[in-house]
């Protein structure tokens, strides 16, 4: 009987077009829902996690002299032959490197240079924007390896977007300091 | 003197009437991304002007400078014609409607509407379906498969559909003893003929869906089969005229189930101007169309076929059947 009854309950919703109105229902409320686009390039923009490998950086000791003791082991690791190291010895007779080059365009970022490593000296860090019209551009030097930002502390936050460089003022978030991007995700 | 006053305000009625209708895809090109973007828990359209409102602007623009291209093996003359075919009609058929009674303007009373036909029901069914041939010739013209199918199915889907739609009519045509618009609403004054004629509603609204082509019965221009079906090959400011006419038929079809079914510009509990109450029934079919588009797939062929001939065609007969054995 409750099974008959059942059947007819389900004819009756078909005559009315019940399973149209549940998917009607269901997008209109889907309407209504935070958008998940993450806007980036104009508003804000995504910080990886502290395991993302991005642009390399070299760090430096407490003393502010640069870690790296030009061993040369990773450029010896490294798969595409990307990294060049000329050493040279400082007054107090340690080795640091004169030259250090990374060609972030022959760079496949496995991070084997990192694992490499003794001295703890390079690593790659978070930063991801460093496209550019010329691949001669992409030759990253000493110096500007030292300025680059260091690994995610927190990450998987999404922060204001910085990537418009010619307006100089940073368009911000509603949330500077960064909220969780998956809480966004509407799950029913 | 009376004479030319009165052809110069029918001239500039009409002249209204078709800078409205060419201006309204761009807010609805921008509100159908804009509501497709949310349901879809995007945003549509952010970056061109504030949210994107500039967009359709743009995509005019590029439209227009895009370069016209006619296929080699195509039939010059038609593939030339078949977009014209396709967005005059649904101009033509505005002039039959009425969008109130009529404002007085500095003393005047003006009318809003182009003319007062009597049987303007007929003539506007009359040249919609010369907008049919506008996509069967852009189909056959263009020479190409995926355009002929998409054609085809138009062919079969308007032939199917607008028998069922003219017949839901009917019902409507027999309870206000009139086949001018005019007189339909008027005769809604009280009560909406949507609560007489629930059936003819459904059968009508779901036709109208099929004529304007939009989800769920868009076969003839389906784009995971067809490319984009009857006009595959069109590009640049004749594949805007196909747009152009397709959102205008949109409109036109929320206006006639408005007209037809929800009282015109009768309005209910609020004391709004007509013309408001109008537009704000209008827009909500309007927003009903592309709601639909974001929620439903697409019927198969033979669906779309069953439905037309097995549900919607017996269903607007025994509407017509039962209406009349309850009037009489």
């Amino acid at each position: 009987m409750s099974r008959a009854l059942e059947r007819a309950g389900t004819w009756v919703g078909w005559a009315f077009f019940a399973d149209l109105g549940s998917a009607l229902a269901l997008t209109f409320g889907y309407m209504f829902s935070r958008p998940v686009t993450m806007q980036y390039p104009d508003k804000e923009k995504w910080v990886p996690y502290s395991r993302y490998r991005g642009h390399h950086f070299l760090k430096r000791d407490e003393a502010g002299e640069i870690k790296c003791v030009a061993c040369e082991l990773c450029a010896r690791i490294c798969p595409c032959d990307c990294i060049e190291v000329v050493p040279y010895e400082d007054e107090n007779g340690k080795r640091h490197p004169s030259k250090f080059e990374i060609d972030t365009a022959r760079c496949l970022f496995c991070g084997l240079c990192e694992d490499a490593c003794p001295a703890d000296a390079i690593a790659l860090g978070q930063q991801y924007e460093f496209s550019s019209f010329s691949s001669r551009d992409l030759v990253i030097g000493r110096d500007d390896l030292l300025a680059k930002p260091g690994k995610a502390a927190t990450g998987g936050s999404v922060v204001a977007a910085q990537l418009n460089t010619e307006k100089i003022v940073l368009v911000e978030t509603k949330e500077p300091r960064g909220y969780n991007w998956w809480r966004n995700i509407r799950r029913t | 003197m009376e004479l030319i006053v009165a052809l110069g305000l029918i001239v500039l009625k009409v002249a209204l009437l078709i800078a409205i209708l060419l201006l309204l895809p761009l807010p609805l090109t921008w509100l159908e991304r804009k509501i497709a973007g949310h349901m879809q828990q995007r945003m549509g359209p952010m970056r061109v002007g504030w949210h994107g409102l500039l967009q359709p602007v743009a995509d005019g623009i590029k439209l227009l400078t895009k370069e016209d291209h006619i296929p080699a093996e195509a039939d010059r003359f038609l593939f030339k014609l078949a977009p014209i075919l396709a967005l005059a009609p649904p101009f033509v058929v505005f002039v039959a409607i009425p969008f109130g009674e009529s404002v007085s303007v500095l003393g005047n009373e003006i009318t809003l509407y182009v003319s007062n036909m009597n049987v303007a029901l007929l003539f506007i069914f009359a040249v919609i379906g010369i907008e049919v041939y506008g996509v069967i010739f852009g189909g056959w013209a263009a020479n190409s498969k995926y355009a002929v199918l998409g054609s085809l199915r138009t062919c079969a889907q308007m032939i199917s559909y607008e028998i069922p739609m003219g017949f839901a009519v009917i019902g409507v045509v027999m309870l206000a003893q009139s086949m001018s618009l005019i007189d339909i609403v008027r005769a809604q004054a009280d009560v909406w003929n949507v609560v007489y004629q629930p059936v003819g509603f459904f059968v009508f609204f779901v036709a109208g869906l099929a004529e304007a082509q939009r989800i769920p019965f868009d076969l003839a221009e389906a784009e995971g089969d067809l490319g984009a079906g009857f006009h595959t090959e069109y590009s640049g400011i004749r594949f805007a005229f196909f747009m152009v006419s397709e959102y205008v038929i949109m409109v036109l079809v929320s206006v006639l189930v408005v007209i037809l079914f929800f009282g015109g510009w009768n309005g209910i509990l609020l004391p709004l101007p007509p013309l408001l109450w109008f537009a704000l029934k209008v827009a909500f079919f309007v927003y009903v169309f592309m709601w639909f588009r974001f929620t439903f797939p697409r019927y198969r062929y033979d669906q779309l076929m069953a439905i037309g001939w097995k549900v919607l065609l017996p269903l607007s007969l025994a509407n017509i059947i039962i209406t009349g054995i309850v009037l009489s």
